[in-house]
């Protein structure tokens, strides 16, 4: 044999022992703790192990008009502090959402120059205004201001995400951003999916507002009864933030001024099923403290019993509010409100200055309690996300599906590689053998990318490898028809081997390529599973060249050396 | 020697295609107007949700349906997927981009509290109406890009006179798979795109290797016509595209008997595009090949006479 070929050789054992090693966690199912140099698997995907996919868009109309009406007040404070200046934020104007607008009311027209100069010296780069008509002058954000909101937006929900996630426990998620107002959760293996969904979603503000105690209950059940009574009721499939926002027209005059009403909605621990409790909380309409304010929040333990409990901590502002509240209000209900919803009302027990508190939960047993304060420290300290985001894709897949489906595309792979293998076995005799050989290695090859690319292997993947199969057989179908037409044009085997691999390299190649160019384009369209199948098709692509063109040939080098003379078997 | 197609066979296939091109334009313009009147988008393109629920014990599929319309769920559509005996049922939920999840959400509950453990939600796919759009969109332009990538890959390598057939036959397969797909009512979903992209990489993958043995004939054989060319070439590849369109065609069918629900779809698209795609790059990817040459031959013999003249 030639130098060369031996050259080929080894490095064709190279690449047999290296795919093999790769493989071997994988195909033996090893434990992290086994000892194997190789701990990698090759990565299931959704589809296969279960899981959660979600889109999520994000809404920035809502951001805008918070941002503008933040942005009015400032102006109020700013210039009453520094010209003594007093003027009230007036109505929105949102006839285009993507650029409300806010009027400031100012009480003496000759006032209106010292705000527009303010606005402009102070907010330039923020604020524009609009609009001015006699006392009134209407501003408006900034595009700059309104691309730093989105790009923030986006960057902050990630990572509120992304912590909130961390606390799940998911292996692997991925977290990303798709375009300028979308991101894309990926949670594979995620058993609680409702639960999981239940973390993402809390999409709301984070606010601190103060309970009404001086409203009895029985009156606010007669409220409640009142409102039911003008068929104002929560029906399934409704959004619960629009029953809120009805029992509160309804009762407008009812209220107390300066009130809302907001509900705390438990769901039933032992039958999640039942209809789902809601206590009705009357609570201050403005919130002084907000996430915002807030430093960080954890669960620890307290010093009777080991109860776990939650301990906050404010920021320097905020644990100033926070004194002042608690100072004014001691023995009274203070609301974490998530969302315009109750998420739990601590009572005050006295003033905390140093902006230090815990929360410690009621009642029931040790395990629901931490329960509850795992989840209301997450609440808490992963912030709200600072926008609405709605779910525009959601695709859940049990694991028992996904086994399944591996179960039974496996099967019936091996069945389609069997047939073919037969099939070509019995076509081309001892040639068909190599050519066996060499898909075998180029499945090999495939898994062991996987592995190595750490890429991820989804139900559509395990169509694109038997596919690979059905079609890497081509490059050697291609090299055999060519050999056996020199053979028919009579020149010797030796000759027509050479020839036939010959002439089919670059119709093997341009085939490839064209595949490619498919492959290309579905990976960049893809979203989760579908990407998977463009990712084998491509590596498949490659393995196929080598293993179906340069493989088999250097075993035709060998079999030509051993046989010459004789007759070639094809 | 085995052999399914004998070494000897010469077969007019540019003869033939006066006939493959009656029949193919017919089944393209009939394929057309299935696409666009009867094509049914699955959840991916169309918005809305589906919920795939397995049932240890047979169900009634009246009375799921009643079940669950007397819980107040209107427009719930219910049908039996896979085998009978495996007692599944995809479940339905029209909605719009508020309430979709809620009602998922709801029938979710409604299921589970009424067959408690008898029910397993098994997958469920909510695809908002805008997701759904978008989703379209580059469903459509990925199919577009693929096309156009090819199209100048056979332009740069070949010839740019290959370009057209090529395009065409790929345009032939897409178009007649899409209308089987709306004439049996099969849901086009993303699974579906993408059998149609590896169909695109199939296809003109048959088309290449007859291409490539006519530029081989064109530079041995120089002054023979194109068509003898055509035929010559179309003939000695015949018993690779049959054996390769055999082999591919085996593990495409395995899978979509035994491969189970979940990627049906798929290797449905498939199977068809391989049928359509090796007639194809048969009767009608190279033949076709011809007309473009006989126009163009035309257009430069005018060009010259009116420089003549």
């Amino acid at each position: 044999m030639k130098r060369s070929w031996w050259y080929r050789f080894v490095f064709l054992l190279f690449v047999v022992v290296i795919s093999g090693i790769s493989i071997i966690p994988t195909a033996f199912d090893f434990k992290e703790t086994d000892n194997f140099p190789i701990k990698s698997k090759i990565n299931l995907g959704l589809d296969l192990q279960g899981g959660l996919y979600m889109i999520l868009g994000i809404d920035f109309k809502k951001v805008y008009k918070d941002e503008v009406k933040g942005y009015a007040r400032r102006v109020e404070y700013a210039i009453k502090d520094d010209k003594g200046i007093i003027l009230t934020v007036g109505a929105l104007d949102e006839s285009d959402q993507l650029d409300p607008k806010i009027n400031l009311n100012v009480t003496s027209v000759t006032d209106v120059e010292a705000v527009k100069t303010m606005v402009h010296d102070n907010f330039n780069g923020f604020l524009r205004v609009t609009a001015e008509t006699g006392s009134t002058v209407q501003l408006a954000l900034t595009k700059k201001l309104k691309t730093d909101i989105e790009e923030q937006s986006v960057k902050r929900s990630i990572e509120v995400i992304r912590n909130r996630i961390d606390e799940f426990g998911v292996t692997e998620p991925e977290i990303v951003s798709q375009g300028t107002d979308r991101i894309v959760v990926q949670l594979p293996g995620v058993k609680d999916i409702e639960r999981a969904k239940e973390l993402i979603g809390k999409t709301a503000k984070l606010e601190f507002r103060m309970v009404n105690s001086d409203v009895p209950m029985s009156q606010i059940n007669t409220w409640l009864e009142k409102v039911k009574a003008q068929g104002i009721e929560f029906k399934k499939g409704a959004r619960f933030s629009d029953y809120v926002r009805s029992v509160n027209e309804a009762l407008k005059s009812d209220l107390p001024e300066g009130y809302t009403l907001a509900f705390e909605r438990a769901r039933n621990v032992v039958d999640p099923n039942a209809e789902v409790q809601m206590s009705p909380y009357v609570l201050e309409q403005s919130a002084r403290l907000t996430g915002d304010d807030l430093e960080d929040a954890r669960v620890q333990f307290g010093n009777q019993q080991n109860q776990p409990e939650v301990g906050m901590t404010f920021k320097t502002r905020g644990a100033k509010i926070f004194a002042d509240i608690t100072g004014e209000n001691t023995g009274k209900l203070m609301a974490i409100v998530l969302d315009g919803n109750v998420y739990s009302a601590p009572r005050i027990n006295g003033k905390i200055p140093n902006g230090r508190a815990s929360i410690t939960l009621g009642g029931r047993n040790y395990n629901s309690q931490l329960k509850e304060a795992k989840d209301l420290a997450l609440v808490l300290r992963a912030g709200a996300l600072p926008v609405q985001l709605d779910f525009q894709e959601q695709r859940t897949v049990g694991p028992s599906l996904g086994h399944d489906s591996i179960e039974q595309a496996r099967f019936a792979g091996i069945v389609g590689c069997i047939l073919v293998f037969a099939f070509i076995f019995v076509y081309y005799r001892v040639s068909g053998l190599f050519a066996i050989v060499t898909l075998g290695l180029n499945v090999m090859i495939i898994l062991a990318m996987l592995v190595g690319l750490e890429a991820t292997l989804t139900l559509p993947g395990i169509a694109g490898i038997a596919l690979t199969v059905g079609m890497a057989v081509d490059a050697n179908i291609i090299i055999y028809e060519r050999i056996r037409e020199e053979i028919r044009s009579g020149v010797g085997f030796y000759k027509a081997v050479e020839g036939g691999f010959e002439s089919a390299f670059w119709t093997i190649v341009d085939a490839n390529i064209t595949t490619a160019l498919a492959g290309i384009c579905l990976l960049n369209f893809g979203t989760g599973p579908i990407r998977g199948f463009a990712i084998t098709l491509l590596i498949g692509i490659f393995a196929t060249v080598y293993s179906s063109y340069f493989v088999s040939k250097l075993f035709f080098e060998f079999y030509m050396n051993k046989v010459e003379g004789q007759d070639l078997s094809i | 020697m085995f052999q399914i197609i004998k070494s000897d066979t010469k077969i007019n296939f540019a003869g033939m295609f006066k006939y493959a091109g009656i029949l193919s334009t017919v089944l393209v313009l009939i394929s057309l107007g299935l696409i666009f009147s009867k094509m049914k988008y699955g959840v991916d393109f169309r918005g809305g949700a589906e919920l795939q629920t397995k049932f240890t014990e047979k169900v009634d599929l009246n009375k799921l349906r009643s079940e669950l319309s007397t819980a107040g769920f209107n427009g719930i559509s219910v049908q039996s997927i896979g085998e009978l005996s495996s007692n599944e049922y995809l479940i339905k939920v029209p909605g719009n981009e508020e309430n979709l999840n809620q009602v998922t959400e709801d029938v979710t509950a409604a299921l589970t509290s009424h067959w408690k453990e008898g029910v397993e939600i098994r997958k469920v796919d909510i695809v908002g109406p805008k997701a759904g759009a978008e989703l379209r969109q580059s469903g459509f332009l990925a199919m577009l890009w693929a096309l156009l990538a090819i199209m100048v890959y056979i332009g740069l390598r070949f010839d740019f006179k290959y370009s057209p057939g090529a395009i065409i036959a790929l345009f032939h397969d897409v178009t007649i798979v899409l209308g089987i797909f709306a004439l049996t009512g099969t849901e086009f979903t993303l699974q579906t795109v993408a059998a149609i992209l590896a169909v695109i990489g199939y296809s003109v993958n048959d088309t290449v290797i007859v291409y490539d043995r006519v530029r081989e004939h064109e530079a041995k054989f120089v002054g023979k016509r194109l068509v003898d060319h055509i035929n010559n070439a179309t003939n000695e590849t015949l018993s690779r595209t049959i054996l390769t369109s055999g082999t591919t065609l085996f593990v495409s069918i395995s899978m979509l008997l035994g491969g189970g629900l979940a990627i049906r779809d798929f290797f449905m698209a498939f199977t068809m595009g391989i049928i359509i795609g090796t007639y194809s790059s048969i009767f009608v990817a190279a033949p076709i090949t011809l007309v473009f040459d006989k126009y163009r031959k035309k257009s430069e013999s005018n060009t010259s006479g009116t420089v003549n003249a």
